[in-house]
């Protein structure tokens, strides 16, 4: 290879400017240029170039990073963010749980600033997430289109789907272990169905959907079937089953978490497990 | 290694600085937005970037994404209103007067580059990515990467050697 050095190409020179030839290579564009002077000129324009782009740049004054980008400050208000909506949805299964009856929206209850359309968006992906777990939670022979032994395929094709990264969560620590999920039509887009099912064969689903808009958290129960429903980052999602409310909550927390991570844990709700 | 994104991005806030006002010519404020929306969206996929350490191309490429993305809005809405142009497309080097004077023709002639050309330009020479990870935040072949290279590169080349004059020189003789 050393003694024959191939034709030069175009690349080459560009990393032979760049220093990124092995050292072979940088050899017989050394030899190609010094039989080619016009060609060698141009490059070491191009090189005296590379070289005052670096300094001209450098010496761009910056600045200080200003206060809007500084990390701390971004995390921490991420961190009241999620802050606020696991306040939420631990407020919702306390109204629950006090009231015992169905239909609390616990966003209206807890902040008038609720706006109509999202409340409206919201009760239409619950029913849609309602509907999709009474049909596909009952059935024996095919609960899931694609079952959890191809966890990596289902996470590829549901995210190329949704045209989002999709995650599924871990719910082992609440006794649920993934079956599977499904592709589902909804409105305008598809939708994702996940299915789990614990030793007991409870089952339960995530439902996600992108492309919503706002944020809301929100708790319904319709006859023995619960469903939290929370919106954030333009991701809609419900988790629905007909398990009951503490484990359905407990549930809902890890979904929330794994969907939303990246911050240090904080424990909101006293009475919640400590999450590892 | 700290696993707290905190630790992990801030060291590279500099460089998507750089790059987002290298995008957004003559518009600080803006290209700080850029990089505001690219941090919140990195702590947002924290748990999704790949676990390779190539932490500066992720970063990058989110930003660039954003970019393109904020990009193609404004084209959309300023087809209704002719006159909101979009700033990128004005050719202003922001930060002259910082910029030594001897650079100042350079930065000129730089910020006349096509934006594909410019970006390519920058992230190899001044940010030293490698061929590979340019095409990767860029979102396109290596072998684009190295065509838009070797283009702006003898673009510039011209410029600079008077073969045709980007502006006014009324610094005429920086070379």
């Amino acid at each position: 290879m050393t003694d024959l050095p191939g034709p030069v190409g175009d690349d080459e020179l560009m990393a032979y400017v760049d220093g990124r030839l092995s050292p072979d290579r940088a050899e017989a564009v050394g030899s190609y240029l010094a039989a080619h002077p016009e060609i060698r000129e141009r490059l070491s324009q191009f090189a005296e170039q590379r070289q005052a782009l670096r300094a001209a740049f450098g010496e761009r004054a910056e600045g200080p990073i200003p206060t809007r980008l500084r990390l701390t400050r971004l995390i921490a208000e991420r961190q009241r963010r999620r802050g606020r909506r696991l306040a939420e949805i631990a407020a919702a299964i306390l109204l629950v749980a006090l009231g015992g009856i169905g239909g609390w929206t616990a966003r209206d209850l807890m902040s008038p600033r609720a706006s109509p359309p999202s409340a409206l968006a919201a009760g239409t992906i619950m029913a849609d997430a309602l509907a999709a777990h009474r049909t596909f939670a009952v059935e024996v022979r095919h609960p899931v289109e694609v079952d959890a032994a191809q966890e990596a395929h289902l996470v590829q094709w549901l995210s190329k789907r949704l045209g989002r990264p999709l995650v599924v969560p871990d719910l082992s620590a609440t006794g649920y272990r993934l079956m599977g999920g499904r592709l589902l039509p909804a409105g305008s887009g598809p939708a994702a169905q996940l299915m789990y099912e614990n030793g007991a064969g409870d089952r339960l689903t995530v439902y996600v959907r992108p492309g919503v808009a706002g944020e809301a958290s929100v708790y319904r129960q319709d006859k023995n079937v619960g469903a939290f429903y929370w919106a954030d980052e333009g991701l809609g999602c419900v988790i629905v089953g007909d398990a009951d409310r503490g484990a359905l909550s407990r549930a809902a927390e890890r979904v929330y978490e794994q969907t939303f991570p990246g911050m240090p844990k904080r424990n909101l709700a006293p009475q919640r497990e400590k999450n590892g | 290694m700290p696993d707290h994104p905190a630790a992990q991005i801030e060291a590279h806030i500099p460089g998507l600085r750089r790059f987002a006002r290298q995008l957004l010519r003559g518009d600080p404020e803006r290209a700080d937005d850029l990089v505001q929306d690219t941090l919140e969206r990195a702590l947002s996929r924290w748990h999704l970037r790949r676990n390779d350490g190539d932490m500066h191309g992720w970063l990058y490429t989110i930003l660039y994404h954003r970019f393109l993305t904020d990009l193609h809005r404004e084209k959309r809405r300023s087809a209704h209103h002719r006159s909101t142009d979009v700033a990128v497309d004005r050719p202003e080097v922001e930060g002259e007067q910082e910029a030594a004077l001897i650079h100042r023709d350079l930065l000129r002639a730089f910020a006349e580059l096509p934006e594909e050309q410019r970006s390519v330009l920058f992230l190899v020479t001044v940010e030293d990515l490698s061929y590979g990870e340019a095409a990767r935040v860029l979102g396109v072949p290596i072998g684009t990467v190295m065509s838009r290279l070797s283009r702006g590169r003898e673009k510039l080349r011209r410029y600079l050697s008077g073969e045709r004059q980007p502006v006014k020189a009324q610094l005429g003789k920086v070379k």
